[in-house]
Protein backbone atom coordinates (compact mmCIF):
# COMPACT_ATOMS: atom_id res chain seq x y z
CA UNK A 1 0.00 0.00 0.00
CA UNK A 2 1.09 3.21 -0.57
CA UNK A 3 1.29 5.99 1.90
CA UNK A 4 1.63 9.63 0.31
CA UNK A 5 -0.54 12.34 1.86
CA UNK A 6 -0.91 16.04 1.08
CA UNK A 7 -1.51 18.47 4.29
CA UNK A 8 -4.04 20.84 4.56
CA UNK A 9 -3.69 24.92 4.98
CA UNK A 10 -3.67 25.91 8.29
CA UNK A 11 -4.74 29.45 7.36
CA UNK A 12 -6.31 30.54 4.82
CA UNK A 13 -4.31 31.92 2.23
CA UNK A 14 -5.65 34.58 -0.03
CA UNK A 15 -4.27 32.67 -2.57
CA UNK A 16 -3.71 29.44 -2.98
CA UNK A 17 -0.18 28.15 -3.16
CA UNK A 18 1.42 24.87 -5.22
CA UNK A 19 3.77 22.58 -3.41
CA UNK A 20 6.58 20.61 -4.38
CA UNK A 21 5.92 17.84 -6.78
CA UNK A 22 5.58 13.88 -6.17
CA UNK A 23 5.34 12.36 -9.51
CA UNK A 24 7.12 9.26 -9.05
CA UNK A 25 4.59 8.55 -6.37
CA UNK A 26 1.82 8.52 -8.29
CA UNK A 27 0.45 5.61 -11.16
CA UNK A 28 -0.94 7.88 -13.18
CA UNK A 29 -0.22 11.23 -14.33
CA UNK A 30 -3.94 12.81 -13.99
CA UNK A 31 -3.78 11.52 -10.18
CA UNK A 32 -0.68 13.23 -9.74
CA UNK A 33 -2.87 16.43 -11.50
CA UNK A 34 -5.80 16.27 -9.33
CA UNK A 35 -3.17 15.96 -5.77
CA UNK A 36 -1.58 19.11 -7.23
CA UNK A 37 -5.35 20.82 -7.70
CA UNK A 38 -5.71 19.37 -3.99
CA UNK A 39 -2.65 20.70 -2.91
CA UNK A 40 -3.26 24.30 -4.59
CA UNK A 41 -6.46 24.52 -2.76
CA UNK A 42 -4.51 23.58 0.74
CA UNK A 43 -7.32 20.20 0.86
CA UNK A 44 -5.16 17.23 2.88
CA UNK A 45 -6.06 13.98 1.25
CA UNK A 46 -4.14 10.76 1.21
CA UNK A 47 -3.53 8.01 -1.99
CA UNK A 48 -5.30 4.80 -2.04
CA UNK A 49 -5.30 4.21 1.80
CA UNK A 50 -8.04 1.76 1.78
CA UNK A 51 -9.40 -1.29 -0.80
CA UNK A 52 -12.60 -2.21 -0.32
CA UNK A 53 -13.64 -5.73 -1.15
CA UNK A 54 -16.84 -6.15 -3.35
CA UNK A 55 -16.79 -9.95 -4.73
CA UNK A 56 -16.01 -12.85 -3.01
CA UNK A 57 -15.62 -16.89 -4.21
CA UNK A 58 -17.02 -19.92 -2.17
CA UNK A 59 -13.99 -20.32 -0.14
CA UNK A 60 -14.25 -16.68 1.03
CA UNK A 61 -11.62 -15.04 -1.19
CA UNK A 62 -11.78 -11.67 -2.86
CA UNK A 63 -12.13 -11.44 -6.20
CA UNK A 64 -13.02 -8.03 -6.53
CA UNK A 65 -12.14 -5.28 -4.55
CA UNK A 66 -12.18 -1.61 -5.49
CA UNK A 67 -9.50 1.24 -4.12
CA UNK A 68 -10.43 4.93 -4.49
CA UNK A 69 -7.41 6.97 -5.70
CA UNK A 70 -8.30 9.46 -3.03
CA UNK A 71 -9.13 9.82 0.47
CA UNK A 72 -9.64 13.61 1.87
CA UNK A 73 -10.40 13.20 5.69
CA UNK A 74 -11.62 16.89 6.38
CA UNK A 75 -14.75 16.15 3.33
CA UNK A 76 -14.76 12.07 4.88
CA UNK A 77 -14.96 11.49 1.10
CA UNK A 78 -12.88 9.36 -1.32
CA UNK A 79 -12.53 10.51 -4.74
CA UNK A 80 -12.33 8.43 -7.99
CA UNK A 81 -10.66 9.65 -11.18
CA UNK A 82 -12.27 8.64 -14.64
CA UNK A 83 -11.72 8.77 -18.40
CA UNK A 84 -14.54 9.27 -20.60
CA UNK A 85 -13.93 5.66 -22.44
CA UNK A 86 -17.56 3.71 -22.05
CA UNK A 87 -15.91 0.48 -21.41
CA UNK A 88 -13.71 2.33 -18.45
CA UNK A 89 -16.77 3.98 -17.52
CA UNK A 90 -19.24 1.22 -17.36
CA UNK A 91 -17.04 -0.98 -15.28
CA UNK A 92 -15.67 1.82 -12.70
CA UNK A 93 -19.92 3.01 -12.37
CA UNK A 94 -20.60 -0.87 -11.82
CA UNK A 95 -17.94 -0.81 -8.66
CA UNK A 96 -19.48 2.25 -7.32
CA UNK A 97 -22.67 0.94 -7.46
CA UNK A 98 -21.87 -2.30 -5.73
CA UNK A 99 -19.97 0.07 -3.27
CA UNK A 100 -22.92 1.91 -2.57
CA UNK A 101 -24.67 -1.82 -1.96
CA UNK A 102 -22.02 -2.79 0.79
CA UNK A 103 -20.43 0.29 2.11
CA UNK A 104 -23.46 2.92 2.14
CA UNK A 105 -21.54 4.87 4.99
CA UNK A 106 -18.96 5.39 2.69
CA UNK A 107 -19.40 8.31 0.27
CA UNK A 108 -17.45 8.14 -2.93
CA UNK A 109 -17.23 10.41 -5.95
CA UNK A 110 -16.42 9.86 -9.17
CA UNK A 111 -14.27 12.56 -11.03
CA UNK A 112 -13.92 13.09 -14.95
CA UNK A 113 -10.71 14.37 -15.65
CA UNK A 114 -11.24 15.59 -18.97
CA UNK A 115 -10.91 18.96 -18.36
CA UNK A 116 -8.40 19.74 -15.52
CA UNK A 117 -5.40 19.80 -18.26
CA UNK A 118 -6.87 23.16 -20.07
CA UNK A 119 -7.89 25.01 -17.63
CA UNK A 120 -4.83 24.12 -15.53
CA UNK A 121 -3.17 25.51 -18.68
CA UNK A 122 -5.73 28.67 -18.90
CA UNK A 123 -4.72 29.03 -15.55
CA UNK A 124 -0.86 29.14 -15.87
CA UNK A 125 -0.47 26.40 -14.16
CA UNK A 126 1.65 25.23 -16.63
CA UNK A 127 4.03 22.51 -14.19
CA UNK A 128 1.06 21.09 -12.96
CA UNK A 129 -0.43 20.99 -16.81
CA UNK A 130 2.38 19.13 -18.30
CA UNK A 131 2.07 16.10 -15.84
CA UNK A 132 -0.97 15.19 -17.82
CA UNK A 133 0.80 14.41 -21.23
CA UNK A 134 -2.03 14.99 -23.52
CA UNK A 135 -3.98 12.47 -25.21
CA UNK A 136 -2.32 9.55 -24.45
CA UNK A 137 -2.68 9.36 -20.12
CA UNK A 138 -6.34 10.33 -21.00
CA UNK A 139 -6.12 6.66 -22.58
CA UNK A 140 -4.59 4.67 -19.89
CA UNK A 141 -6.13 3.31 -17.05
CA UNK A 142 -5.71 1.04 -14.43
CA UNK B 1 -19.28 39.92 21.96
CA UNK B 2 -19.19 40.49 18.34
CA UNK B 3 -19.09 38.29 14.99
CA UNK B 4 -17.23 40.17 12.18
CA UNK B 5 -18.16 38.14 8.43
CA UNK B 6 -15.32 39.19 5.72
CA UNK B 7 -16.14 38.53 2.79
CA UNK B 8 -13.41 39.21 -0.11
CA UNK B 9 -12.22 38.82 -3.76
CA UNK B 10 -9.66 36.54 -4.67
CA UNK B 11 -6.37 38.40 -4.42
CA UNK B 12 -7.66 41.02 -2.60
CA UNK B 13 -5.69 40.38 0.59
CA UNK B 14 -9.05 39.59 2.36
CA UNK B 15 -7.58 36.31 3.67
CA UNK B 16 -4.28 38.55 5.48
CA UNK B 17 -6.93 41.02 6.23
CA UNK B 18 -9.52 38.53 8.45
CA UNK B 19 -6.28 36.84 9.91
CA UNK B 20 -4.51 40.19 11.37
CA UNK B 21 -7.72 41.30 12.29
CA UNK B 22 -8.51 37.99 14.33
CA UNK B 23 -4.87 38.41 15.90
CA UNK B 24 -5.64 42.44 16.44
CA UNK B 25 -9.16 41.65 18.50
CA UNK B 26 -8.28 37.97 19.75
CA UNK B 27 -11.00 36.20 18.36
CA UNK B 28 -10.92 33.14 16.41
CA UNK B 29 -10.72 32.96 12.95
CA UNK B 30 -13.20 30.37 11.30
CA UNK B 31 -12.68 29.55 7.77
CA UNK B 32 -12.99 25.66 6.05
CA UNK B 33 -14.05 24.41 9.04
CA UNK B 34 -17.26 25.49 8.57
CA UNK B 35 -17.75 24.54 5.24
CA UNK B 36 -16.59 21.15 6.20
CA UNK B 37 -18.86 20.65 9.18
CA UNK B 38 -21.63 21.99 6.85
CA UNK B 39 -21.07 19.90 4.03
CA UNK B 40 -20.37 16.46 6.49
CA UNK B 41 -23.60 17.61 8.64
CA UNK B 42 -25.83 17.90 5.12
CA UNK B 43 -24.19 14.15 3.98
CA UNK B 44 -23.54 16.09 1.21
CA UNK B 45 -19.68 15.85 1.13
CA UNK B 46 -19.17 17.29 -2.03
CA UNK B 47 -20.47 20.52 -1.55
CA UNK B 48 -17.68 21.68 0.67
CA UNK B 49 -15.19 20.98 -2.56
CA UNK B 50 -17.80 22.53 -4.33
CA UNK B 51 -16.82 25.54 -2.26
CA UNK B 52 -13.34 25.26 -1.94
CA UNK B 53 -13.01 24.89 -5.36
CA UNK B 54 -13.29 28.28 -7.07
CA UNK B 55 -11.30 28.05 -10.06
CA UNK B 56 -13.72 25.49 -11.25
CA UNK B 57 -11.08 22.97 -11.78
CA UNK B 58 -12.44 19.73 -10.01
CA UNK B 59 -16.27 20.57 -11.91
CA UNK B 60 -18.26 19.54 -9.53
CA UNK B 61 -22.24 19.96 -9.45
CA UNK B 62 -24.29 19.81 -6.83
CA UNK B 63 -27.77 18.19 -6.96
CA UNK B 64 -30.92 20.11 -5.83
CA UNK B 65 -31.10 18.22 -2.52
CA UNK B 66 -27.58 18.66 -1.80
CA UNK B 67 -28.08 22.05 -1.89
CA UNK B 68 -31.14 22.21 0.25
CA UNK B 69 -29.20 20.37 2.76
CA UNK B 70 -25.63 21.96 2.81
CA UNK B 71 -28.11 25.75 2.71
CA UNK B 72 -29.55 24.00 6.17
CA UNK B 73 -26.42 22.45 7.51
CA UNK B 74 -24.57 25.71 7.10
CA UNK B 75 -27.27 28.40 8.79
CA UNK B 76 -27.25 25.64 11.29
CA UNK B 77 -23.42 25.70 12.13
CA UNK B 78 -23.06 29.84 11.60
CA UNK B 79 -25.68 30.17 13.83
CA UNK B 80 -23.61 28.08 16.27
CA UNK B 81 -20.72 30.23 16.02
CA UNK B 82 -23.01 33.49 16.60
CA UNK B 83 -23.87 31.88 19.65
CA UNK B 84 -20.24 30.98 20.32
CA UNK B 85 -19.21 35.33 19.55
CA UNK B 86 -15.55 36.65 19.23
CA UNK B 87 -15.05 35.27 15.66
CA UNK B 88 -14.20 35.91 12.59
CA UNK B 89 -15.99 34.11 9.55
CA UNK B 90 -13.92 34.55 6.49
CA UNK B 91 -16.44 34.23 3.21
CA UNK B 92 -19.13 31.12 3.38
CA UNK B 93 -21.61 33.10 2.96
CA UNK B 94 -22.06 34.59 6.44
CA UNK B 95 -22.77 38.23 5.40
CA UNK B 96 -26.22 36.17 4.30
CA UNK B 97 -26.84 33.85 7.19
CA UNK B 98 -25.76 36.65 9.72
CA UNK B 99 -28.03 39.69 8.03
CA UNK B 100 -29.60 41.67 10.26
CA UNK B 101 -28.21 39.80 13.48
CA UNK B 102 -27.20 41.76 16.20
CA UNK B 103 -23.76 42.89 16.91
CA UNK B 104 -22.85 41.48 13.52
CA UNK B 105 -20.31 43.64 11.43
CA UNK B 106 -20.44 42.28 7.69
CA UNK B 107 -16.99 43.53 5.69
CA UNK B 108 -16.24 43.17 1.78
CA UNK B 109 -12.62 43.03 1.00
CA UNK B 110 -12.45 44.41 -2.83
CA UNK B 111 -9.81 45.51 -5.33
CA UNK B 112 -9.65 46.02 -9.05
CA UNK B 113 -9.18 43.23 -11.32
CA UNK B 114 -5.84 44.19 -12.64
CA UNK B 115 -4.39 44.69 -9.46
CA UNK B 116 -5.55 41.42 -8.20
CA UNK B 117 -4.50 39.59 -11.24
CA UNK B 118 -0.76 41.15 -10.54
CA UNK B 119 -0.69 40.55 -7.16
CA UNK B 120 -1.60 36.66 -8.11
CA UNK B 121 0.90 37.23 -10.97
CA UNK B 122 3.94 38.28 -8.72
CA UNK B 123 3.04 35.87 -6.11
CA UNK B 124 3.18 32.63 -8.62
CA UNK B 125 5.30 33.90 -10.88
CA UNK B 126 2.68 33.13 -13.37
CA UNK B 127 1.95 35.73 -16.55
CA UNK B 128 -0.69 38.62 -15.87
CA UNK B 129 -2.95 36.93 -18.83
CA UNK B 130 -3.15 33.65 -16.54
CA UNK B 131 -3.33 35.18 -13.05
CA UNK B 132 -6.49 37.29 -14.95
CA UNK B 133 -7.83 34.58 -16.11
CA UNK B 134 -7.86 33.09 -12.17
CA UNK B 135 -9.13 36.25 -11.22
CA UNK B 136 -12.39 36.13 -13.40
CA UNK B 137 -13.13 32.23 -12.82
CA UNK B 138 -12.67 33.00 -9.16
CA UNK B 139 -15.26 36.19 -9.60
CA UNK B 140 -17.77 34.19 -11.75
CA UNK B 141 -17.60 31.08 -9.37
CA UNK B 142 -17.90 32.93 -6.26
CA UNK B 143 -20.84 34.60 -7.15
CA UNK B 144 -22.56 31.66 -9.11
CA UNK B 145 -22.14 29.71 -6.26
CA UNK B 146 -23.81 32.00 -3.74
CA UNK B 147 -26.25 33.10 -6.25
CA UNK B 148 -27.54 29.55 -6.61
CA UNK B 149 -27.26 29.22 -2.56
CA UNK B 150 -28.81 31.91 -1.47
CA UNK B 151 -29.97 34.13 -4.51
CA UNK B 152 -27.96 36.98 -3.99
CA UNK B 153 -25.62 39.39 -5.64
CA UNK B 154 -22.23 39.13 -3.76
CA UNK B 155 -21.33 42.51 -5.06
CA UNK B 156 -24.38 44.46 -3.63
CA UNK B 157 -23.21 46.69 -1.39
CA UNK B 158 -26.48 46.38 0.91
CA UNK B 159 -24.90 43.58 2.19
CA UNK B 160 -21.86 45.25 4.50
CA UNK B 161 -21.56 47.46 6.79
CA UNK B 162 -18.03 48.18 5.63
CA UNK B 163 -16.49 48.05 1.88
CA UNK B 164 -12.31 47.88 1.94
CA UNK B 165 -10.46 48.45 -1.24
CA UNK B 166 -6.96 47.44 -0.94
CA UNK B 167 -5.70 49.68 -3.84
CA UNK B 168 -4.74 52.08 -1.51
CA UNK B 169 -4.84 50.62 2.23
CA UNK B 170 -2.79 47.63 3.25
CA UNK B 171 -3.39 44.81 5.37
CA UNK B 172 -2.56 46.32 8.59
CA UNK B 173 -4.66 49.85 8.00
CA UNK B 174 -7.60 47.67 6.51
CA UNK B 175 -7.27 45.62 9.99
CA UNK B 176 -7.28 48.39 12.60
CA UNK B 177 -10.12 50.12 10.38
CA UNK B 178 -12.23 46.67 10.92
CA UNK B 179 -11.22 46.51 14.86
CA UNK B 180 -12.36 50.28 15.08
CA UNK B 181 -15.67 49.46 13.45
CA UNK B 182 -16.38 46.04 15.37
CA UNK B 183 -15.46 48.22 19.11
CA UNK B 184 -18.25 50.68 18.19
CA UNK B 185 -20.82 48.29 17.50
CA UNK B 186 -24.17 48.19 19.94
CA UNK B 187 -25.29 45.66 21.73
CA UNK B 188 -22.72 42.95 23.26
CA UNK B 189 -19.44 43.49 25.37
CA UNK B 190 -15.69 43.60 23.95
CA UNK B 191 -12.86 42.19 24.96
CA UNK B 192 -10.55 44.68 23.96
CA UNK B 193 -7.85 45.28 21.38
CA UNK B 194 -4.38 44.58 21.30
CA UNK B 195 -2.64 47.48 20.19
Amino acid sequence: MKSIKGKASSSPPDTPAVSPSRRSSFYHPAEETFATILDYYGIEWEYEPRTFPLEWDERGNVIEAFSPDFYLPQQDLYIELTTLRPKLSTKKNHKLRRMKELYPEINVKLFKRKEMRDLMVKFGLYEQAAMIAGTGAQNQDK
Amino acid sequence: MPVITISRQFGSLGSQIARESADLLRYRLVWRDLINESALRAGAPGAALAMIDELGLLGISLSKREVQEFRKALRQVMGELYKEDNVVILGRAGQIILRGKRSVLHVRVIAPAKLRAERIAARHQIAYENALAQVKASDENRSKFLKRLFKIDWDDPLLYDLLIDTSQLDVTQSARLITQAVTSLPGKKHAGVLS
